[in-house]
């Protein structure tokens, strides 16, 4: 068994070194090994966010692989080994920004990748910012980390207001139309995001809001906004926050038998753990996901969408298809990696910056390309949806789509 | 008017889960004097133990819950006897120490077996209820609170009824007396401890039907547990049951009821009620007097 991921990786490793010398400058035919880039990474590898952030822990570690299999990362014909230095941050802000810093004074990183979450990100681009090291991340999407003028943080990921805005351009082609929206959301800024989007974007389309509510981060029991939701009778139950709100969302919905002909939330069915907690129960539900091993890019850099799929799967030895968190955590050190041999120095952080500034690159994740403030406005964001195959389908936009959309759901009691 | 019903009726299911989360919680805190800060982690044991009970063996998770206590009753005898016995007589800050630490090893050991997945025990009947008009009543939170009233009034009885519930309750008032009379108080301890374990454990078990199953599910349950024995006062298995129930209640309508506040407001009033209850009636609203 053992062997033959070797052999695949090996193989993969010989694909993307033929890809990489094809788009590789300099033409160099002596490289020689330099010393070692140290990257550092605060994460939730335990606390309220430990499942995501062991996914993006993945998404860093097959990128790390990948690149030093390669012999590391060319700069100017010198190849450079990397190592990313881990540290947990419990899932708490000040926690991961006390971290960060020890990763800056006491492991003498270079350069930084984000944590997870957009609490922690936002923290700890204060400190990123205060030291003037870059840092790229993939797992905080609020855009209120970027609107503080910071110089030396980017997110590959589509900010937070796209999240369910294609849920809503989907649900507008449907029929019978559903006219009717109820949003419930976490009180942290990212959710608070999603759920500001859907109230200034949905009216457009021709929905409106009937029930908003806000309820504190982490809530075990969300059964008296569900039945409040209920009250409302809406066709669309959208939900902005976490995996363990969705399940308990998800939960109360069939037990209070609230019947919305469309279920969709921004974080949580695109997990395998939402199908396997909820079984049945999860079917039709959408969300809005970063990326889908079904999306149609043609990168050219790094692997293609479907040799990252397989890669993710003899890498961790699983069935399963990588989550987006794996991939756009993934795509993070893609960004790094490409600004790093771009800017052909590897302690010149300024220009390392300046060379994510004036990035350019498709990747298996979609277009990497930040704005003014280092956000990447140029990605789109797919909808999926858990269909009664019990499998994750693309079915939004319908040039990526590889499943027609199942609607409307059925009510509780006929499925 | 009826949403109004609906929230009341979840609002006493939820106090329901709290009662049978808090029952084992107090028990410890008014005979040990331990503030056990691992209690949600021992709820958490529950909530793995039924779902491996229930996805490996096809038990149903109602039928989980003598394991589950039987489980945690020896879990919780062995960490008494064999680590906070130790500790026992030392001060109150020592004991929270020890109970912390229990916690960390715990929560790890759940990453280290089952990873930070998310997990549920979803029945063939989970999402069946009761219509009355408009309101809706789930059956498996039905169950949990009639469950959680029937563990009350078993710890009850044990306690003012048996010879070992006296034992335990001497053991509380006086343990230099109690030993006096001749109570093995190192037993005595390990089994208190034992049977707030095991309702711990039938709490999980109960939590395992209605929300998600992650290693670090139970660290809001302890803090809940505090709460409602605060809210409800130390020493009578009746206060935990009043305060469990009245802080569901508190929770859920002022999530939704109270006119003008979000539901992001819920913890604040929850904890204000808390502050009220601290200030005006220190021991707790059928606490005894210390």
């Amino acid at each position: 068994m053992g062997g033959r991921i070797r052999g695949l990786m090996s193989g993969i490793a010989a694909l993307s070194v033929l890809v990489a010398c094809g788009g590789a400058t300099g033409g160099g035919t002596t490289t020689t090994t330099g010393a070692d880039i140290i990257l550092g990474a605060p994460l939730s590898l335990t606390g309220s966010s430990s499942k995501e952030g062991g996914l993006a822990k993945q998404g860093y570690d097959m990128w790390q692989t990948w690149v030093n299999q390669q012999g590391g990362i060319n700069v100017k014909g010198v190849k450079h080994k990397v190592q990313i230095k881990y540290a947990d941050d419990q899932s708490k802000p000040d926690i991961s920004a006390q971290l960060t810093q020890s990763l800056i004074t006491d492991q003498k990183v270079q350069f930084l990748l984000g944590p997870y979450g957009s609490g922690p990100t936002a923290s700890d681009a204060v400190i990123a910012e205060k030291n003037s090291i870059p840092m790229v991340e993939g797992n905080g999407a609020a855009q209120a980390i970027f609107s503080k003028g910071y110089k030396y943080t980017f997110g590959v990921l589509s900010p937070a207001n796209k999240y369910l805005q294609g849920v809503i351009d989907l649900a507008a082609t449907l029929n019978p139309k559903p006219s009717t929206i109820a949003m419930l959301a976490a009180d942290d800024s990212f959710s608070q995001e999603v759920a500001a989007a859907v109230n200034d974007y949905a009216p457009g389309k021709g929905f409106s809001v009937v029930y908003n509510q806000k309820y504190p981060n982490g809530s075990t029991d969300v059964s008296s906004l569900v039945a409040a939701a209920k009250a409302k009778n809406p066709d669309i139950l959208l939900n902005s926050g976490h995996l363990a709100e969705a399940i308990a969302i998800n939960k109360a919905a069939k037990d209070l038998q609230l019947n919305a002909k469309l279920f969709a939330y921004s974080v949580g069915p695109s997990t395998p753990d939402f199908v396997n907690a909820l079984g049945k129960d999860s079917y039709y539900v959408m969300d809005g996901s970063q990326w889908t091993p079904q999306v149609k890019y043609k990168p050219t850099f790094y692997l293609s969408v479907a040799d990252y799929t397989a890669a993710y799967k003899s890498t961790f030895n699983t069935q399963e298809d990588p989550d987006y968190h794996v991939a756009e955590s993934t795509a993070a050190c893609l960004a790094l990696q490409k600004a790093i041999e771009n800017a052909g120095t590897v302690t010149n952080t300024d220009k390392v910056r300046d060379a994510l500034a004036g990035l350019d690159v498709m990747t298996f994740f979609g277009e990497i390309k930040f704005d003014n403030r280092g956000v990447n406005v140029t990605k789109p964001m797919v909808v999926e949806q858990i269909q009664t195959d019990g499998k994750h389908h693309t079915v939004f936009p319908s040039d990526v789509a590889d499943k027609q959309v199942q609607y409307p759901t059925p009510p509780w009691s006929q499925r | 008017m009826s949403l109004f019903v609906q929230q009341v009726i979840l609002g006493l299911m939820l106090g329901g889960v709290y009662v049978a989360v808090a029952i084992g919680f107090s028990l410890v805190w008014g005979v040990l004097n331990i503030v056990n800060l691992a209690h949600g982690a021992l709820v958490v044991v529950g909530m793995y133990a039924t779902w491996f009970l229930f996805t490996h063996a096809g038990i149903d998770p109602f039928l989980t819950l003598p394991l589950d206590a039987v489980v945690l009753f020896a879990i919780g005898y062995l960490v008494q006897r064999g680590l906070i016995n130790r500790v026992i007589r030392a001060p109150l800050f020592f004991t929270l120490l020890l109970t912390f630490g229990i916690n960390l090893v715990l929560i790890n050991l759940f990453l280290l077996w089952f990873k930070a997945d998310f997990r549920s025990v979803t029945t063939s009947y989970s999402g069946a209820g009761l219509n009355v008009g408009a309101v809706t009543i789930p059956y498996i939170r039905l169950a949990a609170l009639v469950i959680a009233m029937l563990l009350a009034g078993a710890v009850g009885f044990f306690m003012n009824r048996t010879r070992t519930g006296f034992a335990i309750q001497a053991v509380g008032a006086d343990k230099d007396a109690a030993q006096l009379v001749g109570i093995d108080l190192r037993h005595v301890y390990a089994l208190t401890f034992a049977v707030g374990a095991a309702c711990a454990g039938v709490a999980g078990g109960l939590l395992s039907t209605v929300q998600a199953i992650s290693p670090t599910a139970g660290e809001p349950y302890t803090l809940q547990a505090f709460v409602v024995v605060i809210l409800g006062g130390l020493g009578r298995v009746s206060a935990t049951v009043v305060g469990g129930l009245l802080f569901g209640l508190i929770e859920v309508l002022a999530q939704s009821q109270v006119p003008g506040l979000g539901a992001g407001w819920s913890n604040a009033i929850a904890f204000a009620v808390l502050v009220l209850v601290l200030v005006l009636r220190p021991q707790g609203l059928l606490g005894r007097l210390a």
